[in-house]
């Protein structure tokens, strides 16, 4: 007490504003105090509201639990775990989502890298172009898949129009769990391109000029100077792309819910989609919860390796 | 030095270029113009095929946005979407301005005043932000149906106080590690307390930083569905909850209206995107990105 | 015949002037310095040689042939950037034989031609290493290496020795110099350090606002400099600038000299100066320059001395450099550590014959 009583004293001489305040301020942000404190009111809240919660339904996917009758939830032990992992259901949902992920991240992988090189250099009219490209994220999730719902219906839709000129009759896009899964990740990857597209462009600007200079000097060849001068630099920031993507597309919602509503039949129902579907449409809470679970594992495993990416960039930008 | 404000670039091309992208950028914007176009045509124009690009344009869509009778509920003269509006804006903003003052105390001591777990608490604040919001969704019905918080603002507003966390101390914290501490440490050498060096020298900084901040998360916010879904009442709702609501069925959907709608909804995002051009990179990798 | 040649070459940005009608000329073997502060022009013209600028009008010849519309990488020459430019996703080996993947060498000739180099430079230790994992002084052995591994030519440094530590650059300057000997390939050095420059080169050509101001040996430049400009940048301690007057002027000697006196500092001083005073008016105005070691004291009442009180004394090792403050000019002189002086003593100094520079109104040496 008395440390702090002297070290509060030794600031209030020091200060030369806000004498009266800094008794209290002073001893909040003495040394000790500081840090734990400031960090304190974001911890509290993201536990109360994000953690918390988060714990409390990891303990409910232990249990038999369906929200809709009056039953007390019942200990299961690893039951509904075992019935998920086990469940032919499940590794359906997991299918579509790995497909629609992986084909709508490496749809945006390159064409968000094609239009970093057609963006890379200055030419006229350059800022408003980049507003075109950049709109399509600006949307809402919500608009996106309600438009292209009708971009896709067969009567009043362009795109199934356009696509008609080329087949004999009316195309159907959302008819065929083919279909409707490249449907997805059309509109997925056409959302977010720009988003990898960005990313590239801060990669190719951030080449030191010399470098080039040096390659020009050493008569390297215009792959030789992509292959060990730019591509180096953008790798990491692909890498970052490739698994900020991934994580988010993982978790494909939205889009899904209102543009098939994971039709044909559950062909394009994701692991998110039947969460919800398990949650509040069937009411087998533990299960989802459970389910749901096995989804946060995921991601944690998939931001670790983001963290690491990050911090790789981060070691190599410094260099 | 008009650098300043756009993405960069490297080098010079000329025009055969801009017909290049200008092509490319046209096709790729097309899906955006069709929905801007829409919300200025007659019900009949809208579903036209193929595309009327000509058209007499008319400004009823934004008229019933506000006025008309809702589509599927009752026949009342206020569509409700002012109400709609209202809310988007008060959740979002209030929501957001909470998450900013609490997420940069946090972000000045994670990056000021290194704890021996910032490495295990950033992360986990990441991860946070990470996680499917459909695990968080089923707890926190319940919670708010047992704490009567549902179609409550308070409810909504803690609840995107907390989304809104994550991304707000990762990208206050980017800004924080980025100024030079030099002047903070004359600043303190000088006999000012750690308040004034943080409000004096730290702070000023980062208006720019803060604002950007601000705006991104809004829009965030702003475009949420799953939670406000599940937890904003009939007084409480949120427009996208409410663009979902108009669409219920397949039959009589007004897309002149919905176009409208959603260009109400994109004008202020378009807007800051413009003028924020290059925070741009940082806010949308939340702030683990900066250029 | 003159390897690097450049005839009245001058570059414009925009409004800015930044070389200005400048002439060079670097014979085979030779180290040529471009020597002058920020500013100066002295990189941007080295980049014109290089090709990575071109040159607004002028003319530019390498080895014979005018290259001027030729982009750098057919001029063939070689160019150890101020940064090293080091290829960071390369290791130090791929590094240095990244320029002769543009000339047809089989593998083994080219291993052998790193492996010659990384043993003049002593690299072999850090073959593998990757640049972000050396220090600077590797890093710019490398960047040296990588230029030498070819047979371009010619060489051309931007700033080589300005990122490394006085010790590091010592000992660099003395390998480059051996390399550049064994080399015997027109060089272009450009520094802003004369140290650097009157030691590794075997011409100066010191610049200021895009003009070439004089080129010149380091022993010319330094006893016979063509203006004031020339004269005060080279040279530490800085040389003195008087202002003074002709009071007269004699004769001219066989030996192409002429005695001359000069009024300054409230005294007359005679000297013997070269012809180009001759010309002047008497009563003309004009700057005397005495570098601070041509001082030697005078004792008594010598006509040709200087009086001034000490101001200062610093001491520099086995020297002493000593402020002297007369009729509000001051004045340094360099004397052995040893010597009895104390601040307040009034001192008569003299010039050394033969070491007084003469410059007109308008600056330029007379004599």
């Amino acid at each position: 007490m008395t440390t702090t009583a002297s070290s509060a004293a030794a600031l209030a001489q020091q200060d030369q504003g806000g004498r009266k305040a800094v008794g209290f301020i002073g001893w909040i942000l003495s040394p000790e105090r500081r840090g734990p404190l400031l960090v304190a009111p974001a911890i509290v809240t993201l536990f109360v509201v994000n953690i918390f919660p988060l714990l409390w339904s990891f303990g409910l996917s232990f249990y038999e639990y369906k929200a809709n009758r009056i039953a007390p939830p019942a200990f299961a032990g690893l039951a509904n775990y075992r019935y998920v992992l086990t469940d032919p259901e499940i590794w359906v949902r997991f299918g579509n989502t790995a497909m629609i992920v992986v084909g709508s991240v490496a749809l945006q992988l390159v064409v968000g890298f094609l239009l970093a090189l057609l963006f890379a250099q200055e030419f006229p009219l350059r800022r408003y172009l980049l507003m075109l490209i950049l709109s399509p994220m600006m949307l809402s999730l919500s608009a996106v898949g309600v438009f292209f719902k009708l971009f896709y219906d067969p009567t009043l839709g362009f795109i199934s129009r356009f696509i008609s000129l080329f087949t004999t009759d009316t195309f159907v896009i959302l008819s065929t769990p083919a279909r409707a899964t490249i449907a997805v990740v059309v509109a997925d990857a056409w959302m977010w391109s720009p988003f990898v597209m960005l990313l590239v462009l801060a990669g190719l600007v951030s080449v030191p000029k010399y470098l080039y200079e040096a390659a020009e000097i050493d008569r390297a060849g215009r792959w030789r100077r992509f292959r060990t001068i730019t591509f180096p630099y953008i790798r990491s920031l692909l890498l970052l792309a490739l698994l900020f993507r991934t994580i988010e597309t993982f978790k494909i919602f939205d889009i899904v819910y209102l543009l098939t509503e994971g039709g044909p039949g559950s062909s394009t129902e994701t692991v998110s989609v039947y969460v919800y579907r398990l949650a509040f449409q069937f009411f087998r809470t533990s299960q989802a919860s459970a389910l749901g679970y096995i989804m946060v594992f995921a991601v944690v495993v998939l931001t670790s390796l983001y963290l690491y990416a990050i911090q790789t960039r981060q070691t190599e930008a410094r260099a | 030095m008009s650098e300043r404000r756009e993405v960069r670039a490297i080098g010079k091309a000329g025009w055969g270029r801009t017909l290049g992208a200008g092509i490319v950028s046209l096709i790729y914007f097309f899906p955006v113009y069709f929905i801007l176009m829409t919300a200025f045509k007659t019900r009949p124009d809208a579903l036209a095929m193929p595309i009327k690009f000509f058209f007499s344009p008319t400004l009823e869509n934004f008229y019933s946005v506000f006025w008309r009778a809702d589509i599927q509920g009752g026949g009342a003269t206020d569509s409700g979407f002012s109400l709609y509006f209202f809310n988007s804006l008060f959740i979002s903003g209030t929501s957001v301005t909470l998450a900013l003052i609490i997420g940069t105390a946090a972000a000045y001591a994670f990056s000021r005043f290194p704890l021996r777990g910032n490495d295990t608490y950033l992360f986990i604040i990441l991860t946070t932000r990470m996680l499917p919001p459909i695990i968080a969704i089923i707890p926190i019905f319940v919670l708010f149906r047992v704490f009567g918080l549902s179609g409550s603002y308070t409810g909504i507003i803690a609840l995107y106080t907390a989304f809104n966390l994550p991304f707000s101390i990762w990208m206050v914290k980017s800004f924080f590690d980025d100024l030079d501490r030099d002047i903070e440490d004359a600043g303190r050498m000088d006999g000012s307390s750690e308040w004034n060096v943080f409000r004096k020298v730290c702070l000023p900084q980062i208006y720019g930083g803060l604002a950007a901040t601000f705006v991104f998360a809004v829009i965030l916010t702003w475009n949420e569905f799953l939670f406000a879904l599940m937890l904003t009442g009939t007084e409480t709702r949120t427009v996208p909850v409410a663009i979902a609501r108009t669409i219920g069925g397949q039959v009589g959907v007004d897309w002149g209206l919905m176009s409208a709608i959603e260009t109400l909804f994109i004008i202020p995002v378009v807007i800051v995107t413009f003028l924020l051009q290059n925070q741009l990179l940082r806010g949308v990798t939340f702030g683990t990105i900066r250029k | 015949m003159d390897e690097i040649r450049l005839e009245k070459v001058t570059k414009r940005f925009g409004d800015l002037l930044a070389v200005d009608q400048a002439d060079l000329a670097v014979g085979k073997g030779e180290v040529m310095c471009l020597l002058g502060p920020s500013g100066c022009g002295k990189t941007t013209m080295l980049r014109m040689i290089a090709g990575l600028e071109w040159a607004t009008s002028g003319d530019i010849w390498i080895g014979g042939a005018r290259v001027n519309d030729r982009p750098a990488r057919e001029r063939n020459v070689a160019m150890t950037f101020q940064f090293y430019a080091l290829y960071p996703s390369l290791s130090v080996e791929d590094n240095l034989a990244y320029p002769l993947h543009a000339e047809n060498l089989s593998r083994a000739e080219i291993a052998e031609r790193v492996a010659q180099v990384s043993e003049a430079l002593d690299l072999k230790p850090i073959l593998k290493r990757r640049p972000h994992q050396l220090g600077e002084g590797e890093k710019q052995r490398v960047a040296v290496g990588r230029s030498i591994v070819r047979e371009p030519t010619c060489f051309l440094f931007d700033e080589p020795l300005s990122r490394l530590d006085i010790q590091l650059r010592q000992t660099m300057r003395t390998q480059i110099k051996e390399i550049l000997t064994k080399l015997d390939k027109p060089t272009v050095i450009v520094t802003h350090d004369q140290i650097e420059a009157l030691t590794m080169a075997d011409r100066i050509a010191v610049m200021q606002l895009g003009k070439v101001e004089q080129v010149a040996s380091p022993h010319d430049l330094f006893s016979k400099p063509t203006n004031l400009f020339v004269a005060s940048f080279i040279g530490t301690p800085q040389m003195n600038l008087l202002p003074a007057a002709l009071a007269e002027v004699g004769p001219r000697e066989p030996d192409g000299c002429a005695p001359a006196r000069f009024s300054l500092l409230g005294e007359t001083i005679s000297a013997r100066v070269g012809e180009g005073v001759a010309r002047l008016e008497r009563g003309a105005k004009v700057t005397i320059g005495i570098r601070p070691r041509s001082f030697e004291f005078a004792n008594g009442a010598g006509s040709d001395a200087l009086h001034a009180a000490v101001d200062l004394i610093e001491p520099m090792g086995a020297e002493m450099l000593v402020h002297l403050v007369e009729q509000g000019v001051d004045m340094r002189c360099v004397v052995p550590s040893g010597t009895h002086i104390s601040v307040g003593d009034r001192v008569s100094v003299r010039c050394k014959s033969g070491q007084l520079h003469v410059f007109d109104g308008a600056g330029k040496l007379v004599g």
